[in-house]
């Protein structure tokens, strides 16, 4: 039989996805992982990389510091992390075994696109919006809060879904640590020689991606206070 | 995501250029026999093909394989040949140019049987080795004829997974033998392919009536002796050649039931290959009569523990017991 055919197997035997260590558990694990490092992420990046872009000073210093954690290979840093003595290789709640090392390299690996698009986002709102709004009396807080900050969601958003997607998908490096997720049965399959496993597995993380990447962008054109119809001019 | 990577180690250029020179010297010195490179003149007596040309050797990373890889090396090198070698992290990456771009690889008895019956019969084949040698080698002589892969002698030097625990643990609970854990609960530190194998997880569940965890640290790696260091696992895997236990309080645990397979040391060279050059039989199969687990333990320890290289160490056993 071909790979493709007994990857298909692989994926429509119920006991792949329902057994103790398999895809479902898996795939609950990584998505935990991931939504956690995504709000945490947003927490620290967010609130600093807008009011800087709203007072349109520091941002170089932010974007800068944060884009280190780009040059960084997550995994190496991943790796530093589980020998260091602290958080080492400790379980973490339902994050399992060396959870808190993985979220927190996920975390930092998710602050760049989240920093540079928040900060960005705010400071390209047009001059002539800013001064309307200040030609009105509005305090600070007002403009930022009424105008500036709406009509930057949809570039901040679009950071967050970057976030999203990318974390997601990195996330299954954890596995390198014997940590949680998907990347666990990947591996497990290829050091077993079961390659129908490890290309079926990849296939769900790539599928799920698909999913998150797609739901995202719903929630982003949802939010959208400008609607598609009145920018195009249709 | 990176899953594994593929090194490629090479001898210095000067080190090269001198094999070149050796390859072109022992080129004259049997030039009278004519085409013998082409190799396809199997009609002719080739029992008397002569070394020269190239080889190219593949085998796994890991210290164990990298030091045994540069023995072959050296021997070959030695018979006149110019020697390319690939070290890669698994055996299938290699097994795929094998026989073809690859003539000679060091093997494992057991090891190679297994990989080749799944890659012949399919990933459910489950394993045709056994304890035994020579069962192990009747097993998978059609596999080894369909590949167009022939086994020279085979060493008694056998590299078998094993199972260590701290000394602690073995004196507080009287343990010296994996059946003294019997019906215990424990986590096990171990390469990812332990589960379902009858030499890891299946032997020491089923066999032994353990009931292990696996925590996928890795075979003998700085992870898996730590976390048993630690006590994170109880149960840690590594080789019957490990010189390095005794220095970290580690003891292993004897296999008195026998679940490892036959993994005696053994040069698996392309048919084709060797039809043509006969004469890399003799060193290899002297070098495999020379090893026993006791010498390659500690030639290994070298390379492990005080981080020589394994050119210098083959090197020196090469010289020592007289096969250079």
């Amino acid at each position: 039989m071909d790979l493709l055919s007994l990857t298909w197997d692989y994926l429509t035997t119920a006991d792949s996805w329902t057994a103790p260590g398999g895809i479902l558990e898996r795939l609950v694990e990584q998505l935990l992982l991931t939504v956690t490092a995504l709000v945490v992420a947003c927490a620290l990046a967010l609130p600093a990389a807008l009011w800087l872009g709203h007072l349109g000073r520091g941002g170089f210093l932010a974007i800068n510091v944060s884009n280190v954690g780009r040059a960084v290979p997550t995994f190496a840093l991943l790796a530093l992390l589980v020998t260091a003595p602290w958080p080492g290789v400790s379980s973490f709640g339902p994050y399992g075994r060396a959870g808190l090392a993985t979220l927190i390299a996920l975390v930092l690996f998710a602050l760049p696109p989240l920093i540079t698009n928040a900060y960005t986002a705010v400071r390209e709102v047009p001059a002539d919006v800013r001064e309307a709004a200040d030609g009105m009396g509005m305090s600070g807080w007002q403009r930022f809060r009424r105008v500036e900050l709406p009509l930057a969601l949809p570039l901040v958003l679009s950071g967050v879904r970057l976030a999203l997607v990318q974390i997601w998908a990195t996330a299954t490096i954890a596995a390198l640590v014997a940590g949680p997720g998907m990347g666990r049965i990947v591996v497990d399959g290829f050091a077993r020689d079961l390659y129908s496993q490890g290309v079926g597995a990849a296939l769900v993380v790539a599928l799920a991606a698909l999913v998150l990447e797609v739901t995202a962008a719903l929630v982003q054109r949802w939010a959208d206070p400008v609607p598609r119809e009145a920018r195009t001019g249709g | 995501m990176r899953i594994s990577r593929s090194p490629l180690r090479r001898g210095s250029l000067v080190r090269r250029g001198a094999v070149a020179a050796l390859a072109t010297s022992a080129l004259l010195l049997s030039g009278c026999a004519g085409d013998d490179l082409a190799g396809d003149d199997s009609s002719g007596d080739s029992s008397e093909a002569s070394g020269g040309g190239e080889v190219t050797i593949a085998s796994q990373s890991f210290d164990e394989a990298a030091l045994v890889t540069a023995m072959y090396q050296l021997l070959l090198e030695d018979a006149g040949y110019t020697v390319e070698v690939n070290l890669v992290d698994s055996r299938p990456a290699y097994l795929s140019q094998f026989p073809g771009s690859v003539d000679v690889v060091p093997e494992y008895a057991a090891g190679l049987a297994d990989q080749l019956n799944t890659e012949i019969n399919g990933e459910d084949a489950g394993q045709i080795s056994t304890s035994d040698l020579d069962e192990t080698l009747d097993a998978m002589a059609p596999l080894l004829e369909e590949k167009g892969i022939t086994l020279l002698d085979a060493s008694e030097a056998a590299s078998q997974n094993a199972y260590f625990v701290t000394q602690d643990y073995a004196d507080e609970n009287d343990v010296t033998a994996l059946s003294d854990l019997e019906g215990e609960t424990i986590t096990l530190a171990a390469a990812p392919d332990c589960t379902g194998r009858d030499d890891c997880l299946a032997g020491l569940t089923d066999v032994y009536g353990i009931d292990a965890t696996l925590l996928p640290l890795g075979y003998a790696s700085p992870q898996t002796y730590q976390a048993v260091i630690d006590g994170e696992a109880q149960l840690g895997q590594t080789g019957t050649l490990d010189g390095t236990l005794a220095d970290q309080g580690l003891v292993l645990l004897d296999d008195d039931r026998g679940i490892q397979p036959a993994q005696n040391l053994v040069p698996a060279v392309s048919t084709e290959f060797l039809d043509a050059h006969e004469d890399v039989t003799e060193p290899l199969e002297e070098l495999m009569a020379s090893l026993d687990n006791e010498t390659l333990g500690q030639l290994i320890a070298r390379v492990s523990v005080d981080r020589e290289a394994v050119e210098d160490v083959a090197q020196d056993y090469l010289t020592e017991a007289g096969l250079l």
